[in-house]
């Protein structure tokens, strides 16, 4: 029964809490979206705090444990970079913000240049017909594509003649790209509410919490704006 | 009074964007709570997931990677659980790692959706499902994990040991038969770069909308074999299994959503042409 009203009560404060975060979209500051924006930052520290945590636990004291010595070393890098907060020692975390970039330098150039760049530049240039008569529009628009855009983007040389004419219709090829970009995102951020209003009106018992929210939120923005509240409480 | 009078083209162009909201909010939840039933047609690109999905066999090892936080998985939820359903139905066993902190919560709402599914086929976790928790948080973290699974892994999200699982036949990314990745754009570059392109395992995505041009780009290069877009790839996924659930619930809102988009551009795009071309108009003779 407690399990249930837990459950219960953390359902409609957190209808309630993101009803209060979409406030902001009232466009004037309020207490109610300052609430839920800070209480957010809280949860959310304390939640990273502890996983992260947990994630040196089980991935590098237990594996010390199990005789990876080598991970002390980590370990020392990892207290080394606590030495950031205090302004006189701060120089010895750059020894492991140095150790940091390096690996992840080493680690993604070994890779990216085959993943972000031959791999990318091979499926580019390829065979146009393959017989399917869709497949070779496709294929023929990405290679119109990216030969008149790459011109576009010639800076050393005068754009004249067949250059200029080749980078105007690059130039309206990425028009082209910019909408459909654009409406990708719409769908994108429109997926993201939807599916954000679906979990908060399924089963049918949230709905009168979602639209009680909803209400509540609507008006109390209004109220705080126009009786100059919400600047006064938000610490705005 | 306003000396001009009310100027419609002024006020489709200029009116408070605040109203946008307001329709979005009643077009969208209007739907979900009475949904229409609008018609939706599976794509070829849903189609490939889900092949890719079936031919797995029973027995098979999935690093089941959930780079996403709640604010994703809100959209990438149908996905996931019809992805999973296919997974419980098939006996795929699953490895389950997190990109994100917040990820860690997740399971518990996603196995809570799939219970009765899960009851019918026995489907338990540690015998088929090993949760190993928030162990993606870098590129460098990816690359120790695809290199020697069992010398960074030793225990499970709940601290016990991973010794005598099924994950004893894993020692590098490439043991493993897919890696099925949902994704608002964390590790999966470096699952990409550390487990496909070096142990040539291949890959599924589920991605967010905003992300799906640039997994395109890796589609069409190869780098992955298979992409689920956003929820409306989760609804054509619960179409093609035929377990309706909260994708197609939400198509009816997703198309709404659109067209309403397309008419606000419209209003705004007439307004803005009508008002500026009067206003040029009474620029140029002063008469209003």
């Amino acid at each position: 029964m407690a399990a249930e009203w837990f459950e219960f009560s953390a359902i409609v404060v957190g209808i309630f809490i993101s009803f209060c975060m979409y406030t902001t979209l009232y466009g004037k500051p309020n207490p109610l979206r300052s609430w839920a924006e800070f209480s957010y930052l809280g949860a959310g520290t304390g939640v990273s705090v502890v996983i992260s945590l947990w994630y040196i636990w089980t991935t590098a004291i237990l594996n010390i444990q199990a005789g990876d010595v080598i991970l002390i070393a980590s370990i020392i890098l990892g207290l080394m970079m606590i030495f950031r907060v205090h302004p006189e020692y701060s120089y010895i975390s750059r020894l492991p913000l140095a150790f940091t970039v390096g690996v992840g330098l080493a680690l993604s150039l070994r890779t990216i240049i085959f993943t972000s760049f031959l791999i990318q530049i091979n499926a580019t240039i390829t065979k146009l017909w393959t017989g399917v008569p869709i497949e070779f529009l496709y294929r023929l628009t990405i290679a119109v594509s990216v030969i008149t855009i790459l011109t576009f983007f010639l800076y050393t040389t005068e754009v004249t003649g067949p250059l200029l004419l080749s980078s105007k219709i690059g130039e309206y090829l990425m028009y082209i790209g910019f909408g459909a970009i654009f409406a990708q995102t719409f769908m994108g951020r429109l997926g993201l509410f939807v599916g954000y209003m679906e979990s908060v009106t399924t089963p049918a018992w949230k709905q009168p919490y979602t639209i009680a929210s909803a209400i509540i939120c609507l008006i109390a923005a209004f109220i705080f704006d126009k009786t100059g509240l919400g600047e006064k409480l938000s610490g705005a | 009074m306003s000396e001009e009078g009310f100027d419609l083209f002024k006020w489709m162009a200029t009116y408070d964007k605040r109203w946008v909201y307001v329709f979005l909010f009643i077009i969208v939840i209007g739907p979900l709570i009475r949904p229409i039933g609008m018609p939706i047609s599976v794509s070829k690109l849903t189609m490939g997931y889900y092949d890719e999905i079936n031919s797995l066999q029973e027995g098979d090892i999935v690093f089941d990677s959930w780079n996403m936080e709640f604010s994703g998985y809100m959209e990438l939820k149908p996905g996931v659980l019809a992805t999973h359903r296919m997974f419980i139905e098939k006996g795929v066993k699953l490895c389950i790692a997190f990109g994100h902190f917040e990820g860690v919560a997740i399971p518990e709402v996603v196995f809570k959706e799939l219970k009765s599914i899960m009851d019918q086929y026995d489907y338990k976790e540690f015998e088929d499902y090993i949760i190993i928790g928030y162990v993606l948080p870098n590129e460098a973290a990816v690359a120790a994990l695809a290199q020697d699974f069992q010398g960074v892994i030793r225990v499970d999200w709940k601290g016990r040991s991973i010794e005598g699982t099924f994950l004893d036949e894993i020692e590098n990314a490439g043991d493993f038969a897919l890696i099925n990745d949902y994704t608002t754009g964390l590790a999966t570059t470096f699952e990409i770069r550390h487990m496909v392109l070096t142990y040539g395992t291949p890959m599924a995505v589920n991605s967010i909308g905003v992300s799906v041009p640039g997994h395109l780009a890796n589609l069409d290069a190869g780098l992955i074999t298979s992409l689920l877009v956003t929820t409306r790839g989760g609804a054509e996924l619960e179409y093609l299994i035929g377990a309706p659930g909260p994708g197609l619930k939400s198509m009816d809102a997703f198309t709404l959503g659109h067209y309403m988009l397309i008419a606000f551009i419209i209003i705004g795009n007439i307004g803005h042409y009508g008002w500026s071309r009067r206003a040029a108009y009474r620029d140029r003779t002063g008469i209003r």
